[in-house]
């Protein structure tokens, strides 16, 4: 697994990604500490800090958007240079094919999106420990689920950012926060539902806007399992190039 | 490099690759049409000209790809979503893209890896050595030359020291000295008890090595066997030869008297279209003929030499 792995890291560290990457986690860093810096006195402060930096900044555009841009690219760069022969023809299961290049995403996703969650929460109104700690797991929980969604649709279709971006701005920003039912069937849904799970007295804002923590649990484990099984099923019967 | 007495005496009762009934479409087109062959040890080349299906073939052998009907084995075992048979079996895709950014090394230390070798150094080593490019395995890929870069992707191919090799068109990008090592190194490891299927669209880079023939056309098996056999088929065709000349209907009407010649007509543009079955004969007639009859000769150019009219002919038959 360990050569697969270096070997995607290294796939997925370009510069003009790293880049984006890095220009998307400092954004709410930066909003976090200007808002700190001139709304001191609001009473809004925490409720807006939870909508727009927590909320709408980075679990329903920077998470989904970092995931989106690394996991779909995990296969696609092999199936577009016809590299993919290199690891199928291999005596190895397929799943461990797929699990190094999920944690590859994971490690350079996760890293810069939870760094830059846990930062934000620490500048913002409620940076005790416990927020820090419910925001931080949240958002890697959240990384872990679009990350398997996009590495599926990385490997069955050529046009998976496009279906991606659909995806998150349709489904998880629009329709989610409309139809109180599609929470349940979104990761985003699951991801606020988490946070507002492990500290509901920071993240009172969101009562309105969550499931219950365990069927946020459930779902977030049925949904990054059944992309799992998804993806190397996938893998096992496609044609590969 | 040797393989084990007991795989050689196990593959040799029983064909090592067995393809029976396999067809392979793509919507409407059909790429394999009810092929069926065996595999046995030594080299076999399977031939073809450009988009013969040789390649949608070879990547079912290699269970990249599943048959649309048919079945492969590959030593008795399917070979479709079977990963563990890949310990035995080294492939060699047509595609010639690799990771740039590795070294030669790394490249082949990544494919023992994943075989999972225990003695990496030693098989790396001994595979690079094979392809004789040792002095220059520490640069990146990406610097090789094509035909560097093919021999490369043949050391990864033959690290874990497999019992049987696909290679698709394994000589692209290589010169002339490249290719009689190749030719030698297969030998070689044929020597050893292995079963290598090579395919190529060049009749003559298979002839030299191979011991049988696979002839496939349009998505069909077209003719199996001994090279010579299939050899003397291909030389009973005859060659079409268009010649210009000062006096075309003079020099027709003298080189119809000929054995050499079976046939004579003239195209419109007043060339002769010569259709003959002893083209060396052909060759020494004209010169003589247009001598005695005080024509110049402008022009003298096979019509048909392509690999697809050759196997055309040979389908036909």
């Amino acid at each position: 697994m360990k050569p697969i792995l270096l070997l995607s890291l290294r796939q997925l560290g370009s510069r003009w990604r790293l880049l984006l990457i890095i220009f998307l986690a400092v954004l709410p860093v930066a909003l976090s500490a200007l808002m700190s810096a001139l709304a001191s006195d609001d009473s809004d402060y925490a409720e807006e800090f939870t909508n727009v930096i927590i909320d709408a900044m980075i679990i329903a555009v920077i998470m989904p958007i970092v995931t989106m841009v690394l996991a779909t690219t995990a296969f696609r760069h092999e199936l577009d240079d016809s590299t993919l022969s290199y690891l199928i023809l291999k005596p190895i299961p397929r799943s461990l094919i797929v699990l190094p290049k999920l944690l590859a995403s994971i490690i350079v996703g996760g890293l810069f999106v939870v760094a830059s969650s846990v930062i934000a929460t620490l500048l913002g109104p409620e940076g005790s420990g416990q927020a820090v700690l419910a925001v931080g797991i949240a958002v890697f929980v959240g990384v872990v689920t679009y990350t398997t969604i996009f590495t599926w649709a990385g490997l069955i279709s050529s046009h998976a950012l496009g279906f991606a971006l659909i995806y998150v701005f349709l489904w998880e920003a629009l329709v989610s926060s409309l139809l109180e039912g599609v929470r349940y069937l979104s990761v985003r849904g699951y991801v606020l539902s988490i946070i507002n799970g492990i500290d509901g007295d920071s993240f009172s804002t969101l009562d309105e806007r969550v499931i219950e923590f365990p069927a946020a649990i459930v779902g977030v484990t049925f949904v990054t399992a059944l992309f799992f099984w998804l993806t190397v099923r996938r893998l096992r019967r496609m044609d590969v190039p | 490099m040797t393989i084990s007495a007991q795989s050689r005496e196990s593959v040799a009762t029983e064909p090592v690759i067995d393809v029976c009934g396999v067809s392979k479409w793509f919507g409407n087109l059909v790429a394999v049409n009810e092929v069926s062959l065996q595999v046995y040890p030594g080299i076999t080349g399977l031939l073809g000209p450009n988009g013969a299906g040789k390649t949608t073939l070879l990547h079912m052998i290699a269970g990249l790809s599943g048959p649309s009907v048919g079945e492969v084995k590959l030593l008795g075992e399917p070979v479709r979503q079977n990963p563990m048979i890949y310990r035995r079996m080294g492939v060699m895709s047509e595609h010639e893209a690799v990771y740039g950014f590795y070294t030669g090394r790394q490249f082949v230390e990544f494919a023992a890896q994943l075989h999972g070798l225990t003695q990496t150094n030693t098989a790396v080593d001994r595979a690079i050595e094979a392809v004789g490019l040792s002095d220059v395995q520490g640069r990146p890929l990406r610097t090789y030359s094509r035909g560097m870069s093919q021999r490369m992707r043949l050391a990864a191919t033959l690290v874990h020291d497999p019992e049987v090799l696909i290679l698709d068109e394994p000589l692209n990008g290589t010169d002339p000295h490249q290719r009689i090592e190749f030719q030698d190194l297969m030998r070689r490891l044929a020597g050893e008890g292995r079963t290598i299927l090579i395919s190529s669209h060049i009749l003559e880079e298979v002839e030299i090595i191979a011991d049988r023939i696979l002839l496939m056309v349009s998505g069909k098996l077209a003719a199996s066997g001994n090279i010579r056999a299939i050899r003397e088929k291909l030389d009973q065709r005859p060659y079409k030869v268009r010649i210009l000349a000062s006096n075309p209907r003079s020099l027709a009407s003298a080189l119809i008297q000929t054995d050499a010649v079976d046939s004579v007509t003239i195209d419109p543009d007043e060339a002769i279209i010569v259709l003959s079955r002893n083209v060396s004969a052909l060759q020494r007639s004209v010169p003589y003929l247009a001598r005695e009859l005080e024509i110049r000769l402008l022009r003298m150019e096979p019509l048909d030499e392509s690999l697809e009219s050759v196997f055309s002919y040979v389908v036909e038959r």
